[in-house]
């Protein structure tokens, strides 16, 4: 089969035993899921088993040593099945990788093997109720008492906090000295002193709930990740990785949605014709085709520039802001297509309009990605 | 005891298959390939010999082009050893399958051969039983269950009336059936550790087979499509369409 460009034969066959899982195991499971809000984290310790808990980590930590462009390949795949499991994911991935990035090879080694076993899952919390798009307004503190850190604070919309075994958190350490005064540790999530309170009520990714985390806890100084003062760039630096699994979610619930479009516009007959025969229906087909396959592009272009090493904070964010928002056209117009039929709850194409709505909010929202796109432009 | 499995690549079976226009074959063009499922029983039954330590290696092999060693790498990955191409551009019938195979049998020297009871592709359901014959081998085709004890093999096949239980004297030929096991999912890493392993590539010259085709091929064509159902509002319709239209009764 011809394939899209830069992508291999590994990248494939990675790809199809993930589809292969995600297709058996989620797929039949996914409406339940959404219905009644059943955490995805259940699926943990199967996807560690298949090697997805790991695979944005290097094989010395447990990873598969596949490259960027099988990484997103894997999660549009399991995207396509259950939205919620591949945002379950990508918040794990949003621990490991500031693991990866911001720390050294001690607490690697104590954290990331772990991790990617399946055996600790992993949450990331830097937004907190005051600080959304601008992380540089985080009020959490973590002030040095000894050996440890004293951390006072609240992070909101955390997903995984729950059902986590430790989870990243970011705090001040400075004060007084703005972004370069954030700071990042490994927090073990049973730590006395953490509250986790009951699931927000989403709209979307229901099996992916969200929780307003409050810590007051002593943390060990081995636990902070790097020097005090660089916990703003590791989370820039995860960003980058996780814009693209955002677009790799968003293309895998567009894929889901078009598939359903053009099934059902080739079986459902109007006045004797199937609707695929009627121009108007063709144009929002071709339209929906046109941005997925512009949006897989440049999501393989930045996934191209990342396994290069080149910087590539640009080109995710062009991806994350191309993917998204296609990932809105794309399952609501494909709702359209289905008629009334698509406002059913019998149908997924609803729960592929809710599940899409978070990714052009979470993790930077589009308006944020413009403002990193341009930054790279007059900076 | 070595085992060997053939494994043929074939098109996808989640894939709608269309014929060519000129009736030349089925399309193939940009169509996703797998391997046989069958195949892939047969596989994972090997997989679970050597890890019971009934078998001591497990080789694949595969007939046909050279995209043929991405289903032989899904092989590896699932859990053989080391596999085998013979490769060849033409078009490859059961018999030529079967000779190719015996070949291959007569420099390996397993123990047990195990095949998919048919491929997808042509429904042929042929190669095992050729093979068996060829080499002179006990079969045991359509297995839903295998078992070594004291040097036997029994071999539980599906037939119409039932199952039949048969006790084989190696070395012998077993085809899968859909009940044998359940393949397991291939995991990331061993997709990544497969490509380390021996992939021996060799063609039909050097195992001096003659693979030309004895059967010709005229025409392939769609099936005639099915006339679309209706539906029925009461029990007391569909009693009368039964009657008057179905004729029935
Ligand atoms: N080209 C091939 N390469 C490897 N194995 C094959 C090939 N063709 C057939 N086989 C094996 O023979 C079985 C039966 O195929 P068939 O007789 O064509 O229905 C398949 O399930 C495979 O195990």
């Amino acid at each position: 089969m011809s394939e899209r460009l830069g992508i291999t034969e590994d990248d494939r066959a990675i790809a199809d035993a993930v589809a292969r899982f995600a297709q058996n195991e989620l797929a039949p499971q996914a409406h339940i899921v959404d219905r009644d809000e059943i955490r995805t984290t259940r699926y943990a310790s199967q996807l560690a088993e298949l090697g997805v808990m790991g695979m944005n980590l290097p094989e010395r930590w447990g990873g598969i040593g596949a490259s960027p462009a099988a990484l997103i390949l894997s999660i549009a795949e399991i995207a396509k099945a259950c939205g919620s499991t591949a945002s379950m994911i990508g918040a794990h991935y949003l621990a490991t990788d500031s693991i990866l990035i911001g720390g050294d090879d001690m607490i690697r080694d104590r954290y990331l093997p772990d991790a990617a076993s399946g055996a600790k899952l992993g949450a990331f919390a830097l937004t907190e109720p005051g600080a959304g798009s601008n992380p540089a307004g985080m009020i959490t503190r973590a002030e040095r008492e000894g050996e440890h850190y004293r951390l006072r604070g609240v992070k909101q919309f955390i997903s995984n906090a729950d059902d986590a075994g430790f989870i990243v958190v970011y705090a001040k350490t400075d004060p007084n000295a703005g972004t370069r005064g954030i700071s990042a540790f490994v927090v073990d999530r049973h730590t006395p002193g953490i509250t986790v309170s009951a699931p927000e009520k989403l709209m979307g990714i229901r099996g992916a709930p969200a929780h307003e985390v409050t810590f007051d806890c002593l943390v060990p100084v081995a636990n902070r990740l790097g020097e005090e003062g660089a916990g703003f760039y590791t989370a820039m630096k995860v960003l980058d990785n996780s814009r693209l699994d955002v677009a790799a979610t968003s293309l895998g619930l567009s894929e889901a949605a078009l598939a359903a479009a053009v099934a059902w516009a080739k079986e459902r007959k109007v006045g004797g014709e199937p609707l695929a025969n009627k121009q108007g229906i063709q144009w929002m087909l071709a339209d929906m085709k046109l941005r997925l396959e512009a949006a897989w592009l440049i999501t393989l272009q930045a996934a191209a520039k990342r396994g290069a090493g080149e910087k590539f904070s640009d080109y995710s964010a062009m991806a994350k802001l191309c993917a998204s928002e296609a990932a809105g056209f794309i399952t609501d117009t494909a709702l359209q297509v289905h008629g009334g039929y698509g406002f059913t709850r019998e149908l997924p194409l609803e729960r592929l309009v809710r599940d899409a709505r978070i990714l052009r909010i979470y993790e930077g929202a589009s308006e944020i990605q413009r403002t990193v796109i341009a930054r790279a432009m007059v900076a | 005891m070595k085992v060997m499995v053939a494994v043929k690549r074939v098109v996808d079976f989640n894939v709608k298959v269309r014929c060519k226009a000129d009736g030349s074959g089925v399309e193939l063009a940009n169509v996703k390939m797998a391997m046989n499922p069958f195949d892939e029983i047969a596989v994972e039954e090997a997989v679970r010999l050597k890890e019971a330590g009934i078998a001591s290696e497990v080789v694949a092999v595969s007939l046909g082009a050279k995209p043929c060693e991405e289903t032989l790498r899904t092989a590896l990955a699932m859990g053989a050893d080391r596999a085998i191409l013979v490769e060849s551009d033409s078009e490859l019938q059961p018999l030529a399958v079967a000779k190719l195979l015996m070949a291959v049998v007569e420099r390996e020297a397993p123990q047990l051969v195990l095949l998919g009871k048919q491929a997808i592709d042509d429904d042929a359901n042929q190669t095992g039983q050729m093979l068996a014959a060829l080499l002179g081998w006990p079969q045991g085709t359509f297995a839903s269950r295998v078992e070594l004890s004291e040097g036997q093999l029994k071999v539980t096949r599906e037939i119409d009336g039932g199952l039949e239980t048969l006790a084989l004297a190696l070395p012998a030929i077993v085809t899968a059936d859909l009940r044998l096991n359940e393949p397991r999912y291939v995991k990331l890493p061993s997709i990544m550790a497969a490509k380390k392993k021996p992939l021996a590539v060799i063609t039909p010259q050097d195992l001096g087979v003659d693979v030309a085709p004895r059967l010709k091929q005229l025409k392939v064509a769609e099936p005639a499509p099915r006339r679309a159902g209706g539906q029925v509002g009461s029990v007391a319709e569909l009693v009368s369409k039964l009657k008057n239209e179905a004729k029935v009764f």
